[in-house]
């Protein structure tokens, strides 16, 4: 019961106090992606996760934008060349467009999703290369029917940087749903440790946490973590998955254009 | 024994230089060390049985090679972004598109 009210306190909390004072437009996050097998560590790809305004007619946006690019040595033998963005408001972290152009070892995929929180639904556009087409690709055109809450991955990474984390307690959790692939996958984050690691942008005090998928299988086990500076910045500046073998890390490499 | 050295010993011996070959080299280290140890148990062996040393020299020779370029790829090879312009280019449009797909979007807090 004690844990019950505990965990109902932190997400009302979070609801109550859910203010993005974690960042703003002009930041820009670099990793570096790797994987690790037996201790051996081989970098593969840089991460890039940038911010910035995008004004229209009648109103200013915020644009979220992960970039993910193979390393030239990695080039000739799986290139990767991916674009994920989201359209944003940038008080609440609303999505209005996602859009994810993906290029990786020669697979290409676009996907594209229109949010109308009113109707709950989501216009979605599934585009794949297919020599059956004249124009070389074949569309796929939905109207999926989403919860209230429901983001897409780039807006819920940053939604969860907005969080209050400094008011939850250890073992305390928080659940997202996430439309990938016009499925609607649950994401939930434990917070389960505050530890002290090194970073390349120094030694940073970091919440932990873990990630748990509820209906998907990409990531493996209870092995996937997060790790988000305990200030008010709340930098993801380590993430560790398991996958099938080995494990796969993602570090921080340079942090600039930071809020706080 | 010398025999299931010699045998182990090569195929680690190959595995190190194909690793150590690819962008992977950081991985060869391991098979070069188990190739490493397995050659030079076997030359001992030879050596105590009089036997030929050909294929162990080989597995020696080897595995100096996949060690010699895997340090050097790790010591003088730095992780660098490859060719970005095409993805520059999709991020340059994309926006622009987002930009005339939300003009008449209207913002509720």
């Amino acid at each position: 019961m004690k844990n019950f009210l505990t965990f109902l306190l932190f997400n009302i909390s979070l609801i109550i106090t859910a203010q993005n004072n974690a960042f703003q437009a002009g930041e820009k996050l670099t990793f570096t992606a790797g994987y690790n097998m037996s201790g051996l560590m081989t970098d593969f790809a840089e991460v890039t996760m940038e911010t910035s305004e995008v004004r229209t007619k009648k109103s200013a946006l915020l644009r979220l934008k992960c970039k993910a690019t193979t390393y030239s040595k990695w080039d000739n033998f799986f290139k990767i060349r991916d674009l994920y963005e989201s359209y944003v408001n940038p008080k609440t972290l609303t999505p209005y467009l996602y859009k994810r152009d993906i290029n990786e070892g020669g697979h290409y995929k676009y996907v594209k999703y229109n949010f109308n929180h009113k109707s709950k639904t989501v216009k979605s556009l599934i585009r794949k290369k297919s020599k059956n087409f004249k124009s070389g690709f074949w569309d796929r055109n939905e109207t999926v029917k989403i919860k209230n809450n429901t983001k897409d991955i780039v807006t819920t990474i940053y939604h969860l940087r907005s969080l209050d984390i400094n008011k939850a307690y250890l073992g305390d959790s928080d659940t997202f749903t996430v439309l990938f692939d016009n499925i609607e996958t649950k994401f939930t984050f434990t917070y389960i440790a505050k530890e002290t690691i090194n970073t390349a942008i120094g030694k940073k005090e970091c919440y932990k946490l873990r990630i748990d998928l509820t209906n998907d299988n990409t990531l493996k086990g209870n092995s996937n973590f997060l790790w988000l500076t305990a200030d008010e910045n709340k930098i993801p500046v380590y993430a560790k998955f398991k996958v099938a073998v080995g494990s796969g890390e993602l570090k921080i490499k340079s942090a600039t254009g930071l809020k706080n | 024994m010398r025999k299931t050295l010699i045998i182990i010993g090569l195929i680690t011996a190959i595995l190190s230089v194909i690793l150590a070959v690819l962008p992977l080299s950081n991985f060869a280290f391991i098979p070069a060390i188990i190739a490493a140890i397995c050659g030079l148990l076997a030359f001992f062996k030879s050596k105590a049985e009089k036997k030929p040393k050909h294929t162990v020299q080989l597995i020696l020779l080897l595995t100096i090679i996949a060690l010699a370029l895997a340090t050097y790829k790790s010591v003088m090879v730095t992780s660098e972004v490859g060719d970005t312009e095409k993805l520059e280019q999709r991020d340059k449009d994309s926006q622009e598109d987002a930009v005339q797909e939300l003009e008449d979007i209207e913002i509720t807090d």
